[in-house]
């Protein structure tokens, strides 16, 4: 192919002044990278440097190493956003993902009416985050919400769904499980439609359930897919904030306080952006660490079987 | 001259550009006949209130004045991210004695543009919590007073031939005598700062204080716990506020009033405007005012909207001018008359009370009495953080998930220690 410097411009010829290699690539992508740079990058190590300092507009800034870190690590409010966050990311990714891969397999099926449900199915995830934490808000009310009245129509009880620490933090589980189950149902589908028929015509001419071949076919077959929708909600529910914000700013007493939203409450409430800073990174570390369990864990298991 | 744009032109204009681009700040900054505010809004009215003001003052200074307008909580967000930032984006910034101490060292001290007099005018419970205790500096000029009544049904209460509490036993006699049929007695907040006003002006009704003459936590005293069983006992003992209460702020509080579901509540000035206007309320004419209640003491918090001097100002003399002219007697009197916010000028809200008729005579006066006692939490360093443990340690007490004592005992540990880190005893 011919390098760009040789193109014709404005019908003659000219001659770069630099030659076609590596370093002009870099200085084309430079502007680009500046950008980046500017509003990534910068934001991310400055605030790195500041989870290091005593950082709160009190004027001076003392250097304090890791202070900020192990306060928060041997802090109760912290462990307590840390149990909540693994509670609420364990527990709504598995109802997801599990959840996400029946509807697939069914919306998969020729059955009749599958088209408006593929279609419907884009609805919860184009919502914007904060107005389905304020309908679930609402919906969750225990004197005018939906949820409660419907109970009381069956003579059940009401449920002091916001107010009561569990039921707070099985609220805002559901309200991320309706937004984003359909997306996992739309990874798994377009999964499904690509995996190949001839495994499956041979298990069903081998006489196997629906059961052995999703089990022994489908399932290792979509390995891969499950494994990119585990990766996209691991991150995702570790920046978790809009629906919890606006459904309980993380009460009552902490019940529901994510690491997002005590870091948002450090830094905005509290007015101390040193150990907002640092619990922000203790987030982004655990991310990784989980990511890499996820990746690193089966990589290892098959390095060790090819030994 | 050739059409065509040479790469020495095109590098010669890029420069130019980038040149004016960095530059601009700097200029902008030399017109000392033109200043920036970041001022507070909230309702229709808000941003015609600030046009007038900025208009008059335009027209008797000639100082122009930028401003952008944003709602308490945004503004306070962007206040935080702007000081963290040391930006002279602002040369005036709306304030609230809330968060004061966070910005001690980032707002510009005023003391030296306000004279003696001047200051002596103004209500010394707003003056002496908008000052940094360390220094003294006057971190803002206070623009209109925030405390609270309470506000009740009038015509239930006749209907069943009650009278508005007065101390905290006839609180729960009179709710417990109007709870039912799907109406509740009283509402109070339980969720983050508004749930520690309320435990605050309990705590000081009930003898006790936040912190003791050496600045240690007390609100966990016998004080405290006394007032935190009172407010957790409210919402699930006698049940007489909607159990949704834990998770309420100020909007849930005063919309639950206004709609009619519930029967008595304490808020703020603006609520007397808000409950009048048939748009906003459904019980315009149904309700009255009355002193907020007591048990050992009769105090609660008395704070207020205020303007700030940002420190990384280049123009601060024109800034102080606008800043002085919003908290003019005119331009206070503009916003009693248009919002009913009750003037931080003790000689200006004398001449309002003694113009107001009726209902909000009284009201005006039952406003006047509780600022006239009222208090406000430390202004120590590190104590904005503590709040946010106090949010957490009060829910959790609300909502049943410890007791009183236990969420006092555990915040006043942990409050102590915060405010030594932050150099509060140095």
């Amino acid at each position: 192919m011919a390098p760009v410097a040789q193109t014709r411009v404005s019908g003659r010829r000219r001659r770069s002044p630099l030659p076609y290699t590596w370093q002009r690539g870099y200085l084309l992508a430079s502007p680009a990278l500046l950008v980046m740079l500017a509003i990534l990058i910068y934001p991310l190590g400055y605030s790195f440097i500041m989870s290091f300092f005593r950082w709160d507009l009190s004027g001076s800034a003392p250097f304090i190493g890791a202070g900020n870190y192990t306060d928060e690590l041997l802090g109760r409010q912290f462990n307590q956003a840390l149990r909540n966050q693994t509670i609420f990311s364990v527990v709504s990714i598995t109802i997801e993902v599990v959840a996400g891969m029946a509807i697939a397999v069914l919306v998969n099926g020729k059955l009749r009416g599958m088209r408006l449900a593929r279609t419907l199915l884009l609805v919860p995830p184009m919502i914007a985050p904060a107005v389905v934490g304020l309908n679930f808000r609402w919906l969750f009310n225990t004197q005018y919400g939906l949820v409660d009245a419907l109970l009381r129509i069956f003579n059940l009880p009401d449920i002091p769904w916001l107010t009561h620490p569990a039921w707070a933090l099985v609220s805002v589980i559901v309200a991320d499980v309706w937004q984003n189950t359909p997306l996992m149902v739309l990874l798994f589908l377009a999964g499904l439609q690509s995996l190949p028929q001839e495994p499956l015509e041979a298990a069903t001419v081998d006489g196997a359930t629906p059961w052995q071949r999703f089990w022994h076919i489908v399932l290792p077959l979509m390995r891969p897919v499950i494994m990119i929708a585990l990766m996209l909600r691991i991150i995702d529910t570790f920046r978790t904030f809009d629906v919890v914000w606006l459904m309980t700013q993380g009460g009552p007493g902490g019940a529901t306080n994510l690491l997002t939203v005590y870091s948002y409450l450090l830094a905005f409430q509290a007015v101390d952006f040193g150990h907002a800073a640092a619990v922000s990174y203790i987030a982004l570390g655990m991310s990784l660490f989980v990511l890499g369990l996820l990746y690193g864990v089966p990589w290892l298991i098959a390095k060790r079987r090819a030994i | 001259m050739s059409g065509t744009l040479s790469r020495r032109k095109f590098l010669a204009a890029s420069a130019a550009v980038t040149a004016g681009s960095l530059a601009a700040p700097w200029v902008a900054r030399a017109d000392a006949k033109e200043i920036t505010a970041l001022l507070i809004t909230g309702g229709p009215l808000y941003p015609k209130y600030w046009e007038k003001i900025v208009q008059d003052f335009t027209a008797k200074t000639g100082i122009k004045v930028r401003y952008d307008l944003l709602e308490f909580t945004p503004l306070t967000a962007k206040v935080v991210t702007l000081s963290a930032a040391r930006s002279s984006q602002y040369d005036v910034y709306s304030t609230h004695t809330a968060q004061i101490d966070s910005y001690f060292n980032h707002f510009a001290p005023l003391n030296s543009y306000f004279s003696d007099s001047e200051l002596a005018d103004f209500y010394p419970v707003a003056v002496k919590y908008l000052r940094d205790p360390k220094t003294g500096n006057l971190a803002a000029i206070p623009r209109n007073m925030d405390a609270r009544v309470q506000y009740y049904r009038s015509d239930i209460y006749q209907e069943k031939g009650l009278k508005p509490a007065e101390t905290w036993e006839e609180l729960v006699d009179v709710g417990l005598k109007l709870t039912g049929n799907g109406h509740y007695g009283l509402v109070v907040p339980g969720q983050g700062d508004p749930a520690q006003r309320t435990f605050s002006d309990l705590l000081w009704q009930a003898g006790g204080d936040w912190v003791d003459q050496a600045n240690k936590p007390a609100f966990n005293s016998e004080a405290g716990i006394k007032a935190l069983t009172f407010y957790r006992d409210l919402i699930q003992k006698h049940k007489i506020v909607p159990p949704d209460a834990v998770g309420y702020q100020w909007n849930e509080n005063s919309t639950e009033f206004s709609s009619g579901t519930v029967y008595a509540t304490f808020d703020w000035p603006g609520a007397f405007a808000a409950l009048s206007n048939p748009e906003t309320s459904r019980v315009v004419g149904k309700w009255s005012t009355a002193p907020y209640v007591r048990d050992k003491a009769a105090i609660s918090c008395a704070i207020s909207h205020a303007m700030a001097l940002n420190g990384q100002s280049g123009r601060k003399e024109p800034a102080v001018e606008f800043i002085k002219y919003t908290v003019s007697k005119d331009a206070q009197r503009l916003q009693f008359d248009q919002f009913t916010n009750f003037p931080s000028s003790q000689s200006l809200a004398k001449e309002v009370i003694a113009a107001a008729k009726g209902p909000q005579a009284t009201w005006l006066q039952q406003l006047e009495t509780t600022i006239a006692n009222g208090k406000e939490w430390p202004k120590l360093a590190g104590f904005s953080k503590v709040c946010t443990l106090m949010f957490s340690a009060i829910e959790q007490a609300l909502s049943d998930q410890a007791s009183p004592a236990d969420s006092l005992n555990q915040a006043a540990t942990e409050a102590e220690d915060i405010m030594r880190r932050a150099g509060a005893y140095d």
